[in-house]
Order: C-alpha cells, then sequence, then structure tokens
C-alpha cells in the first residue's frame, strides 16, 4: 500500500489541475493510480460536511474494511418474519465473505446460523431461499436440526461429541416483524434500546402477521453507500422520482430557509397534512413524533410517521391505498408513512395498507443488491384486494431511477478527476451517514 | 344577514333592528385601550340595534375646523350587542378625524354615521378553521369575528369551546397579530384570555420592546417561517387579513408562495383615516386559458403569471428547479399557443422550433394548450 507522502508525490506529475485548490484537495485526485492511502489516513482528512473520496466508493480494500468494519459488526437488516413464515422457511444472506442461514426453526423461533458445515467448511443450503426439514450438508450429509444442533454425521468415531459441532449461532434480533443479525461475537448492545423505542411505532402495523405480495431484488451498479447516501436524502427527488413526488413530499429534510419558493405549495401542503396526521395518530394513540439519532452510537436510526400528499394513505400516483385490507387493527387508511431508517444498511416504509421494506446488502465494491419487499395483510387476495402492478408501480419506479442515479454516480466517483463536493443543508442526513461510518471505521481501525 | 337576526340573543330589542342605519349616534362610553387607540361605544336613537355582520364598517361624517369629514371605522364590539355597537380608532397625528374623535367626543355628543358596510367577513365566508392575521389597529375587525364567534358560542350554549354553525364540530381560531411594540397590542389583555381560555390559538409578534417592557414573544415581522409555527395547516383555513398596505402585502406574497387557494383569503385594507377600505381582492388585467392536456385541467393564467406557477397553482406538479430558464428540467412541448419566454440557456433554439418551451419563464401571450 502506498504511503500519502508518496501519492501527492506522484500526483504533481500527473494531476491536471495542480492550482487552485487546498492540498487536501490536491491530495484527495492523487490517490487510485497507485493504490491507495491508508484508509485511517483516509478517514482522518475527510473534510466535514462533503463527500467522501473516491476510494471509499472503488477500492476493494476498503470495500472488504466496510464488510469487516461495519457488516460483520453492526446490527444488519437482512428479513422480514413473514418472509420465513413456517418453520423450517429459511433465507440465505450473504455478506462479504460471510453466509447467513435465516430460519424459523420447529419451535418456531427465528434463528441465525453460519451457512458452514462444522465438518470441512461447505456451504450448508445453496438457494437463496427455501424450506427445509432439517438442514443437510450436501457434501457428506452432515444433519443440522433447525435450531443448528448437529443431528446426524455418518461414520465418525464413538468418542465423536456432537454437540460440539452444531452450526455456528448468529445474533439474532427481531423487532416488529424485522429481522435483524450482527456477525461479531459482541453485537452493539444498544440495539435494545432501539428496539425499546421503535416497537411501538411499529407495532399497530403488524408486520409479523402479513405475507410477502412482491420481493424485487435489484442489483444497483454502485458501492453500498452511495445506495444509501441516495436514499438519505431528497434534493434529487423533485426532478428524479415523478412517481414518488405524487405522494413524497419533495421538501424531505429541507429546513424552512432552504426550501426554493417552487416548492413553498408542496411544503405548506406537507405541513397541513402533519396536522391532520398528528391529530389522526393522537386519536388513536399511536405514536408518531420524530426520533433521530443516526450519529454517536452504533445502532444509529430515525423514526418518524410523516404525511404523504394526495389522498394521504399509501404509495400510489393518488395517494389512496393499494390495498382493501388494512394491517393490524388499524381502522383508517390514511396514516402517512411510518419511516424508519437503520444504519447502514436499510429503509422502510408502513403504511396503513402496505409495508414496504428495504435491505441494501453490499456484493463489491461497486455492486450492491437492493431488496425490496412489499408486505399486505395476510388475507388479502391478489386481484381482489390489491392489484400487484399499483402495489409496486411507485417504488419499482424510483429504484430504478436511483439505481440509475448510483451507476451514474459511480462512473463519476470512479474519475480520477473527482473531488468530492459539498452537501447541501438538506443532505444532512447524508452526512449522518456518512459520520456514522467513519466513526465505525475509526473504531474498527482502532483496536 | 338573516342567520345573525336568528342568533341574536335579546328578543326584547328584536323589534327595533336595522341593519341600514342612516342617523345620528349618540357616544355613551370612551374607553383606552392603548396609549393611542381608544373605543367608542355608541347608542342608535330611541335605543335600537344595529344589525352587522363582525367586520363591517360604519362611515362616520364629523366636522372639523368646519369641514365636513367622513371616514370608515370596522366595527370591533361582537354583533351580539346590537345596541352597543362600538367603533376602535387609532389616533394618527395625520389624521383630522381620529384626532378629532381622540380630542374632542365626549359622552353624549353625536356624530353622523351611516352603515353598516362591506363584505370582509365571517359571516360572508363562514368556515370552521379561521385564521386571522393582523397588524395594528386592523385588528379590529377581526375582534368583532372573534367576539362574535365567542358570543355565539355562549348563546348557543354548546358547552366546552365554540361551535361552528350548523358545521357539528368545534371552531378553530388561529389569531395572529402584530405590533409595534408591547405597549401597541391592541386588546391584548383579551386576546391573552382567549388565548388561555382555549378559544383561540394567538401569536402575538412584537417589532421591538417597548421602554416598559422587553417582549418574550415571537419578535420581527410576519415571516413564512412564523406563519407556519402559528398555523402549519394554513392551507386549511379560511384566512382573514388586515392590517397597513406593507402587512397585506407580506401576507399576499406568502399566501400566493405557498399556492393558498385565493378564493379563501379575504382582505381588508385598513388604512387609517383613508377613506373606504379597498374592494376585497385586486384583479388582475388579461389573462388566457392554458390547458393541460394530458392531465386534462384548463385554468386561468394571468399574462403576468408564469405558465409553471400558474401549474402549480392547478395542483400540477411539473418537474423543475432553477424557475429561471438556465436548467431545463421543466422543458415541456408546447401544443398550441404562444408564450413569452424569458430563457436563460435551458432550452436551444432546435428544441423551440420542435415546439418545446420552458413553463418556468414563460408567461402566455394567448391561450395555451401543453402536452402536460
Amino acid at each position: 500500500m502506498t504511503t500519502l507522502d508518496q501519492t501527492v508525490a506522484d500526483s504533481t506529475l500527473t494531476d491536471p489541475t495542480p492550482t487552485n485548490r487546498t492540498p487536501t484537495e490536491a491530495a484527495a485526485t492523487a490517490a487510485p493510480a497507485h493504490g491507495i492511502p491508508d484508509p485511517a489516513v483516509l478517514v482522518a482528512r475527510r473534510r466535514p460536511g462533503h463527500v467522501l473520496e473516491g476510494p471509499f466508493y472503488t477500492s476493494p480494500e476498503i470495500f472488504a474494511l466496510d464488510i469487516d468494519a461495519v457488516y460483520a459488526k453492526q446490527w444488519i437488516f437482512v428479513a422480514t418474519e413473514p418472509e420465513i413464515a413456517e418453520p423450517g422457511d429459511y433465507v440465505t444472506i450473504d455478506l462479504g465473505r460471510y453466509s447467513v442461514i435465516v430460519l424459523r426453526d420447529d419451535d418456531g423461533q427465528v434463528r441465525a446460523l453460519h451457512n458452514v458445515c462444522r465438518h470441512r467448511g461447505s456451504r450448508v443450503l445453496l438457494e437463496e431461499r427455501g424450506s427445509v426439514g432439517n438442514l443437510v450438508c450436501g457434501y457428506h450429509q452432515w444433519t443440522y436440526a433447525t435450531d443448528g444442533r448437529l443431528l446426524h454425521a455418518g461414520e465418525q468415531p464413538p468418542e465423536f461429541d456432537k454437540a460440539c459441532f452444531g452450526l455456528r449461532q448468529v445474533a439474532v434480533r427481531t423487532v416488529g416483524g424485522l429481522i435483524f443479525i450482527c456477525l461479531a461475537t459482541s453485537p452493539p448492545e444498544d440495539f435494545d434500546d432501539v428496539a425499546d423505542r421503535i416497537e411501538p411505532y411499529l407495532a399497530p402495523h403488524d408486520l409479523a402477521n402479513t405475507k410477502v405480495a412482491a420481493q424485487v431484488d435489484l442489483v444497483e451498479h454502485g458501492n453500498w453507500k452511495l445506495v444509501m447516501e441516495n436514499n438519505r436524502e431528497c434534493y434529487h427527488c423533485e426532478a428524479g422520482h415523478p412517481e414518488l413526488t405524487c405522494t413524497f413530499f419533495p421538501t424531505y429534510g429541507f429546513a424552512l430557509e432552504d426550501i426554493p419558493a417552487r416548492l413553498m405549495p408542496a411544503h405548506a401542503r406537507y405541513l397541513k397534512a402533519g396536522v391532520d396526521l398528528a391529530r389522526a395518530c393522537d386519536e388513536r394513540g399511536l405514536p408518531h413524533a420524530e426520533i433521530e439519532e443516526l450519529t454517536d452510537r452504533s445502532t444509529g436510526f430515525r423514526i418518524q410517521r410523516e404525511p404523504l400528499d394526495g389522498a394521504g394513505e399509501s404509495y400510489t400516483r393518488d395517494g389512496k391505498a393499494a390495498c382493501r385490507k388494512l394491517l393490524g387493527d388499524l381502522d383508517i387508511p390514511r396514516l402517512g408513512r411510518l419511516s424508519m431508517h437503520t444504519q447502514p444498511n436499510a429503509w422502510f416504509h408502513f403504511q396503513a395498507d402496505h409495508v414496504v421494506t428495504f435491505s441494501v446488502l453490499p456484493l463489491a465494491a461497486d455492486r450492491t443488491l437492493v431488496r425490496t419487499t412489499w408486505h399486505v395483510h395476510r388475507d388479502a387476495v391478489e386481484g381482489e384486494d390489491y392489484d400487484l402492478d399499483h402495489l409496486t408501480e411507485v417504488w419499482s419506479r424510483t429504484n430504478e431511477q436511483d439505481g440509475e442515479f448510483v451507476a451514474r454516480t459511480q462512473a463519476g466517483v470512479s474519475s480520477p478527476a473527482f473531488v468530492p463536493g459539498p452537501y447541501s443543508s438538506s443532505e444532512y442526513q447524508v452526512d449522518a451517514l456518512v459520520t456514522w461510518y467513519l466513526q465505525r471505521l475509526q473504531e474498527h481501525l482502532g483496536r | 344577514m338573516t342567520d345573525m337576526l336568528q342568533r341574536l340573543p335579546a328578543p326584547e330589542v328584536a323589534q327595533q333592528l336595522t341593519d341600514d342605519f342612516d342617523g345620528l349616534l349618540t357616544c355613551v362610553e370612551i374607553t383606552p385601550i392603548t396609549h393611542d387607540v381608544t373605543s367608542f361605544t355608541f347608542a342608535l336613537p330611541g335605543g335600537a340595534g344595529l344589525i352587522f355582520a363582525p367586520g363591517q364598517y360604519l362611515t362616520i361624517t364629523v366636522e372639523v375646523d368646519g369641514v365636513q369629514l367622513e371616514r370608515c371605522y370596522t366595527i370591533s364590539s361582537s354583533p351580539a350587542q346590537p345596541e352597543r355597537p362600538t367603533i376602535t380608532v387609532k389616533r394618527s397625528p395625520d389624521g383630522p378625524v381620529s384626532t378629532w374623535l381622540h380630542d374632542q367626543l365626549r359622552v353624549g355628543d353625536v356624530v353622523s354615521a351611516a352603515g353598516p358596510y362591506g363584505l370582509f367577513s365571517t359571516a360572508t365566508h363562514p368556515a370552521r378553521k379561521v385564521l386571522f392575521l393582523s397588524a395594528g389597529s386592523g385588528i379590529t375587525p377581526l375582534m368583532s369575528m372573534t367576539r362574535a364567534m365567542r358570543d355565539q358560542a355562549l348563546v348557543c350554549g354548546s358547552g366546552s369551546g365554540l361551535s361552528g354553525p350548523g358545521l357539528g364540530e368545534p371552531l378553530d381560531i388561529v389569531f395572529v397579530h402584530c405590533a409595534r411594540t408591547p405597549d401597541d397590542i391592541i386588546f391584548r389583555a383579551e386576546l391573552e384570555a382567549l388565548a388561555a381560555g382555549g378559544l383561540a390559538a394567538v401569536t402575538i409578534i412584537c417589532q421591538d420592546d417597548s421602554p416598559q417592557e422587553v417582549w418574550q414573544g415571537p419578535r420581527g415581522r410576519l415571516t413564512l417561517g412564523a406563519l407556519f409555527a402559528a398555523a402549519p395547516d394554513v392551507l386549511d383555513r379560511e384566512v382573514f387579513t388586515c392590517g397597513p398596505p406593507r402587512f397585506m402585502a407580506a401576507v399576499a406574497e406568502h399566501l400566493t408562495l405557498i399556492a393558498a387557494d385565493p378564493a379563501r383569503s379575504h382582505r381588508e385594507s385598513f388604512v387609517l383615516d383613508a377613506g373606504a377600505p379597498a374592494s376585497e381582492r385586486a384583479l388582475s388585467g388579461t389573462s388566457h386559458l392554458v390547458t393541460f392536456a394530458r392531465s386534462g385541467v384548463t385554468v386561468e393564467c394571468d399574462a403576468a403569471t408564469t405558465v409553471l406557477a400558474t401549474a402549480a397553482s392547478a395542483g400540477l406538479r411539473l418537474p423543475s428547479s432553477c424557475q429561471g430558464g438556465v436548467c431545463g428540467t421543466c422543458k415541456s412541448t408546447l401544443l398550441s399557443g404562444q408564450v413569452d419566454m424569458q430563457q436563460a440557456g435551458g432550452i436551444r433554439q432546435r428544441e423551440i422550433d420542435e415546439g418545446k418551451f420552458l413553463p418556468c419563464c414563460s408567461t402566455p401571450l394567448g391561450d395555451l394548450e401543453i402536452d402536460a
């Protein structure tokens, strides 16, 4: 790995525009040709309020670091309970070199197990999802119960103790029907606190008793941070998401004084809808206040019930509900969107009629899986209570548009000419995400 | 007006009510309100009552130095007290009538008066949720409306809170008043009592402290932020505005900016000692019809309003960004008609030749049809 000094020296030969820039900017553009600067140096020299330097989005070394420091250390949202509704139902989740089986065991409990046979290490389950009785490794047929216990290993000596060779457990927590896993042996303990505080917001939607109406895996051609950063601001929404902004107020994240005049009508509608929503929530005892703790803690999160434009019921073109059966005990459709995001990899929208979850799983430095799952009431009948295309239209289109923005950005930040620009005030949540991320890297590198 | 009659509490004066007075009023009470504002309460001949809608005004004629001078003053009292119409007058150093009233009029004196006049009233525009915006002595018609709602609720005996006429739900009043200093807050104690009693959400904004009091509340002028803070649901409310021209202009600008429904915004230009209030709403000159073909919406667009602003006021959201003809985000196809486009590089001539234009910097020169 090249040191910072060497790269700066190199840059004087190759940098086409060496004038009128700060030393930091010059250094920022210097790196790619000869490997990357030390990650600790990159972390230390990040300019507050600015985009990260290019290697954070392009370097395989930093991608590996992200897996170790973030995805293998923090609580990661991977699935919902309805995805594994019955005992034996499972999904497999790949996080870097890790593979994890998330399944419902025979007792109905949600479990997470390393997908590594205790014999010679073969992957046990190869499919992305399915349903099994016991977990059988296809190599030598070592057989595990759904709780991970080794039940059968043929041709072992009599003193072989099966109790010592269960599948290794991965920490797993469910909250409001959402399944989070943590690969660390000592997971961040603050998740308990977060779970206690978000559970009352999520519970009324009774996600665990919904069914998956649709799930779409979109591979975006960009670094996972670009995917999340793009999601954390709505600066781009007005021009970029015509379907979304039928109902999603495009002044999201703006301070009043920063709102352009043309968006004021929408903002006025937002405030009015907020008053109506607050009253509807208060009448029903539904929590709606914002909680925003995006940095300075492991399980950074934000949650708030916020109004939608139009009919105010759901993410559709006119804001009316997309499914006739409401979730849980909710009695009216006009309850806006309970929106939550959790660092580093998820965002959620709970409406009265359906829930959409988004899980971001890094595949490579420049490729990311975005898994979107639409949930409706368990008893809702497709074609009667909801139309699948109508239900999924807004977020399918929005995801495709975001995927395009991410790909374009990935291409741009990969250019040697890329210099990190400043965030606008409405992008404060992007800044918070990046700050949180760098805090995790610092923790990791400091050990 | 008939509605008002039915709601009146005092059947014994019902025989002697008039809604068309022209004669002499006798001053029966003079009440100081602030250092330069005074209320004058009058009696009609024979103890008759004056039927008026809250917000209406009287034309008062007095003789000053041998000259007959006529001025309009809003009635500040409640219609529930028809036998005691009251005007509240701010002394204006350059206003001969207000000066005369303050310095010369005594209890027992008479003035010529005619009225009531005016359509600026909650009676004309009934609504369950109202927003009252006033500055200075512009508070008088709005206080009359507030008192009317309060008294009406008492008469109707609706128990807790106010209730709307036949609307079933409690009335919801947000009252924002702007004053120069705390000493200049007209009806301050009454506003505070209304707030304390839960009858209205009251915000008072002062520009400065007074010598005796450091203002603890919001300061400055009525900004959009202050408006949103007082009434986030302003779009839900029937808006009544009264105050000096600059205040009226600022409110109009705020309401236009947020695309509030002009039909639900009512204004009284309260120009002290300057004759009759201006008409309710200034009408623009030329306008054209703009049709958004795909949306199936046709709206009137003032010749000085951009097509983009017109689209916004019609509830259509065209993608846009710069609003100055630079970025081209709002580029649309003009199916028919001519526009005056003041673009700044956001569109190429060849695109214009293909029928494209930028709604953000284009005003209509005639009726338009747009592919949007």
